[in-house]
């Protein structure tokens, strides 16, 4: 028997028997078994329309840096999915899945609706905030801040937020005030779509930001800068 | 009392893990790994957080052998290999592997569903008090784990000592 031959087929089948849960345009998401746990496997699939050496190339670093910023952020005390093991022939990262979760997102939309919601959603955002501050004092940006980016872990003491950052697809490492500030207006953008008449409440995000840093006052500054811009930096002159 | 498990990604592997204190022949198992006596990783369990970090290291081992990309000479030197933070090699065995003073013994076997697996012969060759492999964390020796691993508290506030353990394995290639 070609061991060759054997290995091919090893993950596709694998994760041919796991549960797709995301398909994007990037990657595919599956919820599986990995030694005895439950993990969450994000597969990078082949982009036919690349040429595919350069599809290797771009794939492979894609990997690496996700797994990468998770780590620097665990690092730092900032929760992020353990990475349990990665599949470089394949490009699977599997991951932590974490369970009795709910995504920052659906958490809002309930919440937003009732008398005492204000001030849940108050101390959720100061908690936002301070963590995006930490993430960027490690000079993480993550690429892509959305409300369902984020989690909320369920537990038992309702007192403390425990929030848990994912998707580092297109995250990377810099230390330049205007990557943090794009960082955010993604973060404002997806926010105030997402959840309309927030707009007090990302203020107070914002807030919360600035004080738990200090280098935040200069991406803030920066942020007002790209808001009139836009995303894409002007390339003229 | 040794556990058995196979692996997912892998379904014709089996990895069985055994536990041993009161060890008295250390020098001797390890000169019978040495020259092939023993078909299995000889780990020192003071470095050991849990029989997950194992597990890890074996589903690492076995994927790196399958492609051909393992960086040392045998599936068992690789999973001691792949316990370790560092990419040196002799670091990792004097850390990871057992010494002939040692007093425990952590025993790793990979193989194939195929194979017959002797775990009594194993046992036999062993002179100390075998020990359920969740026992480990009695063995585990905290503090030169988070040393070695550069495991700071700050990151004990996002997760256990193990994830941190494991999360380091996992990406140690890369980061």
């Amino acid at each position: 028997m070609e061991e060759a031959d054997v290995l091919r087929k090893q993950v596709p089948s694998y994760l041919a028997e796991a549960q797709m849960i995301k398909q994007g345009a990037e990657a595919r998401v599956y919820r599986g078994r990995f030694l005895g746990r439950s993990v969450i496997i994000k597969e990078r699939f082949p982009k036919l329309y690349r040429h595919p050496s350069v599809d290797e190339k771009l794939t492979r670093r894609r990997t690496a840096q996700e797994v990468r910023s998770i780590l620097r952020c665990r690092r730092a005390g900032i929760n992020a999915p353990v990475v349990y093991f990665v599949d470089y022939n394949y490009h699977c990262i599997f991951l932590e899945d974490i369970v009795h979760s709910v995504s920052v997102r659906d958490y809002i939309v309930p919440v937003q609706a009732t008398v005492q919601g204000t001030e849940h959603l108050q101390t959720l955002a100061d908690k936002i905030g301070e963590i995006l501050a930490q993430m960027h004092d490690e000079d993480v940006i993550h690429g892509d801040l959305t409300t369902s980016n984020m989690l909320l872990l369920a537990k038992a003491e309702h007192k403390n937020i425990n929030l848990v950052l994912i998707d580092f697809g297109l995250s990377y490492i810099s230390a330049l005030t205007e990557d943090k500030g794009v960082d955010l207006y993604v973060l404002e953008k997806a926010f105030l779509s997402t959840h309309p008449n927030t707009e007090t409440l990302f203020d107070r995000l914002l807030k919360s930001y600035t004080a738990s840093s200090k280098k935040a006052p200069a991406v803030i500054k920066k942020l007002d800068e790209v808001r009139l811009r836009g995303r894409k930096r002007s390339m003229v002159g | 009392m040794h556990r058995t498990h196979d692996l997912e990604i892998f379904p014709e592997y089996t990895v069985t893990q055994l536990l041993f204190k009161d060890l008295k022949n250390a020098a001797e198992l390890r000169k019978m790994a040495v020259n092939g006596e023993i078909k299995g990783a000889l780990i020192n369990p003071t470095m050991i957080v849990d029989a997950f970090q194992i597990l890890v290291a074996a589903n690492k081992a076995v994927h790196l052998h399958k492609n051909g990309k393992m960086k040392t000479r045998s599936l068992y030197s690789e999973i001691i290999f792949n316990l370790s933070p560092t990419n040196n090699i002799s670091e990792a065995f004097k850390r990871f592997g057992i010494s002939d003073s040692d007093n425990a013994v952590y025993i790793v076997l990979v193989h194939n569903k195929e194979e017959t697996l002797n775990v009594d012969d194993i046992i036999s060759k062993v002179d100390g008090q075998q020990i359920d492999v969740d026992q480990v964390s009695e063995l585990t020796d905290a503090a030169i784990v988070k040393k070695l691993y550069k495991v700071a508290p700050m990151e004990e506030r996002c997760g256990s000592l193990l994830d941190a353990v494991v999360c380091r394995m996992a990406t140690k290639d890369v980061a």
